[in-house]
């Protein structure tokens, strides 16, 4: 069953799925950790071998599931493994975001970072500013909306059930 | 002249089959016609009555790769095959289209941005403009009414898939929206939104502005009004028209260079 929220000031904490690319953002987070650098534990990443592969169903799923931001970061332009993957990343993101806004989820609770395997300190920064970017924005609407109505949540339970705890 | 003086001067020379339309039962219903039943294709082409004709071109080229068609086409039909092509799923070569104008009433009520083909057979043209009007009140409330809009009209889809269904663009074989993992099967409404804004997504740098899958829709979802949005983002971001940008492709559909993204 789900965790109990650690308590917070009495505010709920806000949920963060980053989506990190293997090769830069990935190893910068692994830096950030082994640099010992504080930053907020409120994000769960995934990875991916490239930014590119990350297809906007998967950033509309997580906001489905009750995630409150997004986190995309990958390759800075020009140093992709794959070349142009992060291409594709860029474009792509600019449609789901203005999406977003435009269904009343909101643009602030996506973001894309360009973390370079070098950068520890930028990621655990970017951690930092988009948790409190996202804190600032609340729970998402999607989430407060099912937490009110328990059979929607039961139904969004079972749908992704493989993917739960 | 009229498009079906146009279609039997060409059959059997230029083409081996035109498709157009067949009175039946009072309405227009889509027919491939030869050189021995030309006669009975219809010459007027109430506003009413459109249908995915692109689709069924794309079809026609699959079974019979090579085949030489004609077929009438109202602008919007015109940008899908553009489209189409551009993705290699038509075959412009072997096409030969009969334009036909829509009447002002037909461009009023639909609001595309260009209501005639840019070859004109039949018809009077006349000017058009997108309506953007649903889409800038939208943007004009605040974030949770906006959602509250988007949620209670998405809440009353019975997931017939007519939306998908109709669409010229909508040619994958495999859809996401079959997908087990993004959409629970046998469940009614679907997940709201993601249903719809899978295919909102989807129709970046294609839609072509058509409205038959609003039409199609037995409930009335804006969804026209979703896709405009769509297509104003990619216009902004890009300079791409779906269907309008001929010597580009959808900078969705290719990587691109380093310019596109700095």
């Amino acid at each position: 069953m789900s965790r109990k929220p650690e308590n917070n000031n009495g505010k709920d904490e806000v949920k963060i799925l980053a989506f990190l690319c293997n090769w830069c953002s990935y190893a910068g987070a692994d830096l950030a950790g082994v640099s010992r650098l504080q930053y907020p534990p409120n994000v769960v990443d995934i990875r991916v071998m490239c930014s590119g592969t990350i297809s906007p169903y998967h950033v509309l799923k997580a906001f489905q599931m009750g995630i409150d931001g997004v986190l995309i970061a990958g390759c800075h332009i020009g140093d992709c493994h794959y070349i142009k993957g992060n291409y594709m990343t860029y474009k792509r993101f600019q449609v789901i975001r203005d999406v977003l806004e435009f269904i009343g989820i909101g643009e602030d609770r996506l973001r894309l970072e360009w973390v370079s395997a070098a950068e520890g300190e930028k990621f655990a920064e970017v951690i930092r500013e988009f948790t409190g970017q996202v804190e600032q924005a609340g729970a998402s609407p999607l989430r407060t909306r099912w937490e009110e109505n328990p059979a929607n949540r039961e139904r969004i339970r079972k749908a992704f059930k493989p993917l739960l705890p | 002249m009229a498009i079906k003086d146009r279609a039997r001067d060409i059959i059997g020379k230029e083409v081996d089959g035109v498709l157009a339309f067949r009175p039946e039962g009072g309405s227009h219903v889509p027919h491939l016609f030869n050189a021995d039943d030309i006669d009975q294709m219809a010459g007027e082409y109430p506003a009413g009555e459109r249908y995915p004709v692109s689709s069924i071109v794309r079809r026609l080229q699959a079974a019979r790769p090579g085949v030489r068609l004609a077929v009438v086409v109202r602008g919007c039909d015109e940008r899908a095959l553009i489209e189409l092509e551009k993705q290699g799923q038509v075959d412009m070569e072997h096409l030969v289209l009969l334009g036909l104008a829509c009447d002002g009433e037909l461009a009023g009520t639909c609001g595309c941005a260009q209501p005639y083909p840019s070859e004109v057979v039949q018809g009077e043209k006349v000017e058009g403009g997108l309506d953007l009007g649903m889409v800038e009140k939208l943007e004009g409330l605040p974030p949770g009414e906006r959602l509250d809009y988007w949620l209670s009209r998405f809440a009353a889809c019975v997931k017939c898939f007519g939306c998908r269904n109709v669409c010229p663009l909508c040619y994958c074989k495999e859809c996401a929206l079959d997908e087990p993992g993004l959409v629970d099967h046998g469940e009614q409404p679907p997940l709201l939104p993601v249903f719809h804004l899978i295919r909102a997504v989807d129709m970046a740098g294609r839609c072509v502005d058509c409205g038959l899958c609003e039409e199609a829709c037995p409930i009335g979802i804006p969804l026209r009004t979703l896709y405009r949005k769509v297509g104003e983002v990619v216009e902004s971001h890009f300079e791409y028209r779906p269907g309008r940008s001929p010597d580009k492709k959808s900078p969705l559909s290719v990587l691109g260079t380093e310019e596109d993204v700095t």
